[in-house]
C-alpha cells in the first residue's frame, strides 16, 4: 500500500468515528406513492370482487381530504348523525403527516395563511377548535399564538448570503429593487380592489370574487404575459412571483393564468390583533393538525376504511361499491346522498360525469406532481452567519425546489433537540405534468433522494448529507389542479358545482385552486345542500 | 565519536517523544476533566501512531538516512513544540473541533517519533556496529530517556515551566538534536547548508515561543475570563467555565458571567425570599433552571418544603454542581439532598407532560437572548406555568436587569400579565450584575412582600424589601408589547437595550 492511501485511508476512517454514517453510505430511503395502486387499479379497470356485505347510511363523504373531511365536520357540528366518510386509498390527502424518529412532520400542505373575512367557514372551524378565539368574525382575531408561524418566519439565500424574507432585495440593483417594490404595492392595491358588482376583486374562496369582466378576463391570459405588460421584466421580480406560482399551483408564470397569479398575491388579507399582518398558521405536522381535529369531530365510528370503486343511483338513493382496504374484497354502501370528495379525473373512473355535461377533454383540470421530502437529521447542520438562524420556511433563489420548512420549529423548547426534520417541498413545473408522472413511476429512491436534496444540498453541502439518518419520500403525481388560462369558466366544473340530486362533488378541482380553504369550502357548500335539504 | 553522538541523541529523542505525550495527556485532562480516559486514549492513539511511523520508516533509502533523520527531527520538534499552545489556543477560541486537533497532533508527533528510532538504528548499522551492542544501547538509551522525563516532568517541569512552556522546552531539544547532528555530520550532507539554515530558524521560533508562551496562554485563558480557570466544559448545550480568583467563584455559561460568589447570596435571596416568606407554608416548589442549586440552597431553608423539583436541560451542569467540592461547598450541597429531585429535561418539554401543583415556581432561565430561550418567556409558556401553580401559588421569574435593558424586563412583566398573571415586579442590586430585575406574581392579586423574615439570610430584611418594590423614576415602567411567538420580540429588545450598554 502507497503511504498515501493509507493516510488517507485511515484520515477517512478516522472521520468516520465522528459521523452517524459512512459517506458513501445512503441513508435508508422510503418512497411512498399514496393512492397510486388504487388509481391505477381504477383506471385500468380491474374488477372488484362482488360486495361481501352492506352498510345503510343517510349519507356517505367519499374520500377523506380537506373537502371530505370538512363536510364531515359540518355535518357532525350540526348535529347531523347517520353519515359516514370513507376513508379512501390516501387518508387526509393533501394534508397527511408521518413521523420521522418520533417528529410529526407534513406530508403534504404545511400551512393555512390567516383566514380573510370572506373565508368565515375556516375561521368558524378554528374557532371551534380553540385556535381562533374570541369572535370569529371580528376584523383581526387573536389566534393560539403556538399555531401562529413563530419568529423567523422565512428567509431567502441569495448571492450566497440568506437574507430575511422571500422578497429578493439583496444584492440586487436599483431598477430590480424598485421593480420587487413596485410589484408588491400593485398586488397590495389589487388586495382591496372591488369590481362594479362590489364583491372583493380577488376574494378566497374564490367564489366570493367580483365577476366584473374588467378583472375576469385577466383569466385569459398567462400571468409571464400579465408581468411583462406591466413592466415587471427584471430578474428577480419574475424568479418571485415563478416562486409563488410554483409553490402554490405546482407551475410557474408561464402556465398560470394571469387571473390566478394575481389571486394568490391579492386574495391573502387576513389580519391577527397577535401577528402581523401576512402571517400564517402553522404545525409541527402541517395542516394534519386541522384534519386530525375534523375527524375527532366526526368521531372514529363515522370513518369507515375502504375506496370507492363504482357509484350509480339506484332508486331514490345511491349504491356505492368500495374495496377493501386490502383489496382483496368489497362492501356495498347504500346512502340516500353520496358526496364524491375525490380528485375529479378519479370521480371520472367511477362515476358516469358526462350526464352531468363534464367533457374531460374541455373540463378536466392538468394536474401538478409535487414530491414532499422529509429528512429526519441527527442535529442541524452548520449555519453561514448567526445574523439570519434558521428560519421556519427557508428558501434558495433559483433553486430547482421550493426551499424546506422545519417541522421542530413551532416546538416550545429551551434548546434546539437532538434531531429534526425538514421537509423540502418540490414541484415538477416547467415539464409536462404527464411525462413527469412517468418518470416518478420508474424513478429509483436515489435519483429521487438527488432531487429532494438539492436545494439542501446548495444551503449546507456536505454538513447535510452527513446529518441525514433516514429520508422520506411522498410523490404525488397528481397533487393539485393547476389554474390555466381559463380556468374560471369551466363549464362542466360549473355544472358539478350545482349539482344537487342523490350525488354531489367536494373537492378542490371544483374552485380550480388546490388550497385549504377552496377545498374546505367544496366540502361546506356540498354538507349545506344536505343540511338545507 | 559520531556514533556516540547519535547514542546521545536517542536519549534526549526518546525523553522528547514521552514528553510530548505527557503534555497532550495532562492538557486534555485539565481541560476536559475525566483524566483516565484522557490519558489512555492519548497513550493508545500515540503509540499506535508510533508504530504506524516505524512501518513508513522502511521506505527512507538508505542513502537518505541521515538527511531524513534531520528533517524529522526538526518536524518533530515544530509540531510537538507549539503543541501545547495552539490546543490552548483552539480550546479557548473554538470549542467543536478540540479533540479533533488534539488527536490529529497526538497521531501526528507519534508518527514522526515513531520513524525516529529505528532510522538512528539504520544509520548505527550502516556504520558496522555490531547489530547486538547498537539494539541494546539504542534501547537502553531510549528507556533511560522515557525514566528521565516520566520523573522530571511531574516534579519540575509541569509544577514550574507550565505545559505551554515545557513543550517548547523540549521542542528546543528535538531542534538542538538535529542542529548538532548537522554539524556534526555536515561532510556526509548533500544539502547541510539548507539544513543548517533551517534548523536554526526552527530553534528560533521555538525559544521566541518558549519565551512568549505564558503570555499566550494567559491570553486565551485569563484574556477571556480574568481568572484562572478550574473547570471548563464543553456540553451539548453549552459551554460551562468556572473560574477562581482568591475567594471568588465565578460560572460563566456561554461567556456570560452566572454568578460570582461573592454576591451570589443578594441573588438568590432577592430571588427565592420574597415569595417564599409570603407563602404560609411553601411545601412542593418548582425550579425551573437553576442547575447551580444556589436558590435551592435558599428554597431548603424553610423547613416546611417537602419536595424541590429542579428542570435543568443540562445533566452536566446539575452534575457539575452535584459533586465538585468547590461548587458544592458554595450550594450546601443542596443538589444531593434528599427532598431534591432534578430532572434532566428541557423546561419546554416538561411543562407540556407535567401534572404536580406547586405552591411555588421559580423560573431562573438564562437571559432571552436567543429565540430557543425567547420562546419560554412567551404567553403559551407561562400558561403552561399557571396550570402546574396551585390556586394560592406564587411565581418568580428572573427578567434581566431594568435599568440596562428596561424594555425587554418590563415585555416579561407585559407577557405575564397577557398570561393572566398579576404582576408584582422588584428588582435588587447585585454588585457583578449591577441592577437585576425578578417578577413576582399570582393569579389572585392578593400579594403582599413580607414584613420579616424567618430563615437566616445575609442581606434580605424587611427594610431591604421596602425597596426592592419601589422603582425610582429612572427605572419605571416602560410601556411595551408582550412578547408574541410570531414576532419574538423580546428577544429584539433584549439585544436592542443591551447593544446600548455593552461596548
Amino acid at each position: 500500500m502507497q503511504r498515501r492511501t493509507f493516510l488517507t485511508l485511515s484520515a477517512a476512517s478516522g472521520l468516520s468515528a465522528c459521523l452517524p454514517r459512512l459517506p458513501w453510505q445512503q441513508p435508508p430511503v422510503s418512497v411512498l406513492r399514496p393512492g397510486m395502486e388504487m388509481g391505477h387499479r381504477l383506471r385500468d379497470g380491474v374488477p372488484a370482487p362482488d360486495p361481501a356485505r352492506t352498510r345503510q347510511v343517510e349519507v356517505a363523504i367519499l374520500g377523506s381530504g380537506v373537502a371530505g373531511l370538512f363536510a364531515g365536520w359540518r355535518l357532525a357540528q350540526q348535529g347531523f348523525q347517520d353519515f359516514c366518510v370513507l376513508a379512501g386509498p390516501e387518508a387526509h390527502g393533501n394534508a397527511a403527516a408521518g413521523s420521522l424518529g418520533g417528529i410529526g412532520c407534513p406530508r403534504g400542505a404545511h400551512y393555512l395563511p390567516l383566514p380573510s373575512r370572506e373565508s368565515a367557514h375556516v375561521r368558524e372551524m378554528l374557532a371551534e377548535f380553540g385556535i381562533l378565539q374570541g369572535n370569529p368574525q371580528a376584523d383581526r382575531p387573536v389566534y393560539d399564538e403556538t399555531a401562529l408561524v413563530h419568529a423567523p418566519e422565512e428567509r431567502l439565500l441569495i448571492g450566497g448570503v440568506w437574507q430575511a424574507g422571500l422578497v429578493p432585495q439583496h444584492g440586487l440593483d436599483a431598477t430590480e429593487q424598485a421593480q420587487c417594490q413596485r410589484f408588491i404595492a400593485t398586488l397590495h392595491d389589487l388586495s382591496t380592489a372591488r369590481g362594479q358588482d362590489g364583491r372583493k376583486a380577488f376574494a378566497m374562496p374564490l367564489a366570493l370574487s367580483s365577476r366584473d369582466p374588467a378583472f375576469r378576463q385577466l383569466d385569459t391570459e398567462r400571468f409571464a404575459d400579465w408581468l411583462t405588460r406591466e413592466g415587471f421584466t427584471g430578474n428577480a421580480v419574475r424568479w418571485y412571483a415563478n416562486y409563488c406560482c410554483r409553490d402554490d399551483y405546482g407551475a410557474g408564470i408561464d402556465e398560470v393564468s394571469a387571473w390566478a397569479g394575481i389571486h394568490y398575491f391579492a386574495s391573502r388579507a387576513g389580519q391577527a390583533a397577535n401577528a402581523e399582518d401576512g402571517s400564517v398558521l402553522t404545525w409541527p405536522e402541517g395542516l394534519h393538525a386541522l384534519t386530525r381535529r375534523m375527524c375527532e369531530r366526526i368521531g372514529a365510528r363515522r370513518i369507515q376504511q375502504g375506496t370507492a370503486v363504482s357509484v350509480r343511483p339506484r332508486g331514490k338513493g345511491v349504491e356505492v361499491v368500495c374495496l377493501e382496504a386490502s383489496g382483496q374484497s368489497s362492501f356495498l354502501l347504500r346512502a340516500k346522498r353520496v358526496i364524491l370528495a375525490m380528485p375529479l379525473h378519479v370521480a371520472a373512473r367511477i362515476h358516469d360525469l358526462s350526464a352531468y355535461g363534464f367533457v374531460r377533454e374541455r373540463d378536466q383540470p392538468p394536474h401538478a406532481a409535487w414530491m414532499v421530502s422529509n429528512f429526519l437529521l441527527d442535529g442541524f447542520p452548520v449555519e453561514r452567519s448567526v445574523q439570519q438562524p434558521l428560519a421556519w420556511d427557508n428558501v434558495v433563489y433559483g433553486g430547482a425546489g421550493l426551499g424546506w420548512v422545519v417541522a421542530t420549529h413551532q416546538w416550545l423548547r429551551l434548546a434546539r433537540p437532538a434531531q429534526t426534520v425538514f421537509t423540502a417541498y418540490h414541484a415538477f413545473s416547467g415539464q409536462a405534468p404527464s411525462a413527469v408522472r412517468s418518470q416518478m413511476l420508474n424513478a429509483t429512491p436515489e435519483a429521487l433522494l438527488d432531487v429532494a436534496g438539492q436545494d439542501l444540498r446548495a444551503a449546507y453541502g456536505d454538513d447535510f448529507e452527513r446529518r441525514v439518518v433516514q429520508a422520506e419520500i411522498s410523490l404525488r403525481g397528481h397533487a393539485m389542479a393547476i389554474p390555466t388560462p381559463g380556468f374560471l369558466s369551466r363549464p362542466g366544473i360549473d355544472a358539478l358545482r350545482h349539482a344537487d340530486g342523490a350525488i354531489l362533488f367536494a373537492h378542490a378541482d371544483l374552485s380550480g385552486l388546490s388550497v385549504f380553504e377552496e377545498a374546505s369550502n367544496q366540502g361546506d357548500l356540498a354538507a349545506r345542500k344536505i343540511l338545507g335539504a | 565519536m559520531s556514533n556516540r553522538l547519535l547514542i546521545l541523541s536517542v536519549f534526549i529523542v526518546a525523553s522528547c517523544g514521552l514528553a510530548y505525550e505527557l503534555v497532550a495527556g495532562a492538557l486534555a485532562s485539565y481541560l476536559l476533566g475525566d483524566s483516565v480516559l484522557q490519558f489512555s486514549s492519548i497513550i493508545g492513539c500515540y503509540l499506535f501512531a508510533m508504530g504506524v511511523g516505524s512501518h513508513f520508516s522502511k521506505y527512507i533509502k538508505d542513502e537518505d538516512l541521515l538527511a531524513r533523520f534531520i528533517d524529522i527531527e526538526l518536524l518533530v520538534g515544530l509540531v510537538g513544540g507549539v503543541s501545547a499552545t495552539l490546543l490552548f489556543l483552539v480550546f479557548a477560541w473554538v470549542a467543536a473541533p478540540f479533540r479533533s486537533v488534539l488527536y490529529a497532533l497526538v497521531f501526528v508527533v507519534g508518527v514522526l517519533v515513531g520513524m525516529e528510532i529505528p532510522l538512528v538504528m539504520r544509520i548505527l548499522n550502516a556504520r558496522q556496529a555490531a547489530f547486538s551492542e547498537l539494539v541494546s544501547r539504542v534501547l537502553t538509551f531510549d528507556y533511560l530517556g522515557a525514566l528521565f522525563v516520566s520523573l522530571l516532568f511531574p516534579m519540575v517541569l509541569a509544577p514550574m515551566l507550565g505545559l505551554a512552556r515545557t513543550a517548547f522546552l523540549f521542542g528546543i531539544a528535538n531542534a538542538g538534536v538535529a542542529m548538532v547532528a548537522v554539524r556534526a555530520f555536515r561532510h556526509e550532507l548533500k544539502h547541510a547548508g539548507s539544513q543548517a539554515l533551517r534548523a536554526s530558524m526552527v530553534l528560533c521560533l521555538l525559544i521566541a515561543g518558549f519565551l512568549l508562551a505564558d503570555r499566550v496562554t494567559q491570553w486565551s485563558e485569563r484574556g477571556l475570563f480574568g481568572d484562572e480557570i478550574v473547570h471548563a466544559e464543553t456540553t451539548p448545550y453549552q459551554r460551562l467555565v468556572v473560574t477562581k480568583w482568591h475567594d471568588d467563584l465565578r460560572l460563566y455559561i456561554n461567556g456570560n458571567l452566572q454568578f460570582s460568589s461573592r454576591d451570589e447570596h443578594r441573588y438568590h435571596e432577592a430571588l427565592v425570599h420574597p415569595a417564599l416568606s409570603a407563602l404560609p407554608a411553601p411545601r412542593q416548589v418548582l425550579v425551573l433552571g437553576g442547575g447551580d442549586g444556589l436558590a435551592v440552597r435558599e428554597i431548603l431553608k424553610y423547613p416546611s418544603v417537602e419536595a424541590v423539583t429542579v428542570v435543568d436541560l443540562d445533566p452536566a451542569m446539575t452534575r457539575l454542581f452535584a459533586r465538585a467540592p468547590l461548587l458544592t461547598g458554595l450550594n450546601g450541597g443542596a443538589l444531593r439532598d434528599k427532598r431534591v429531585k432534578i430532572v434532566n429535561e428541557d423546561a419546554g418539554q416538561w411543562l407540556e407532560t407535567a401534572t404536580q401543583h406547586y405552591d411555588a415556581i421559580i423560573i431562573d432561565l438564562p437571559d432571552p437572548n436567543s429565540y430557543g430561550l425567547g420562546k419560554l418567556y412567551s404567553e403559551p409558556m407561562y400558561r403552561l406555568v399557571r396550570k402546574r401553580l396551585a390556586e394560592t401559588g406564587l411565581l418568580v421569574v428572573q427578567s434581566t436587569s431594568p435599568y440596562f435593558a428596561p424594555r425587554a424586563y418590563w415585555c416579561v412583566a407585559a407577557t405575564l400579565e397577557a398570561a393572566g398573571f398579576k404582576t408584582y415586579p422588584y428588582h435588587a442590586y447585585v454588585p457583578s450584575f449591577g441592577e437585576w430585575g425578578f417578577i413576582l406574581a399570582d393569579t389572585q392579586g392578593r400579594y403582599q412582600p413580607p414584613t420579616h423574615y424567618a430563615v437566616s439570610l445575609r442581606w434580605l430584611d424587611a427594610a431591604v424589601t421596602r425597596e426592592l418594590f419601589r422603582f425610582p423614576a429612572d427605572m419605571s415602567r416602560v410601556e411595551v408589547e408582550p412578547n408574541r411567538l410570531n414576532s419574538q420580540n423580546l428577544v429584539h429588545y433584549f439585544e436592542e437595550d443591551w447593544h446600548k450598554v455593552i461596548r
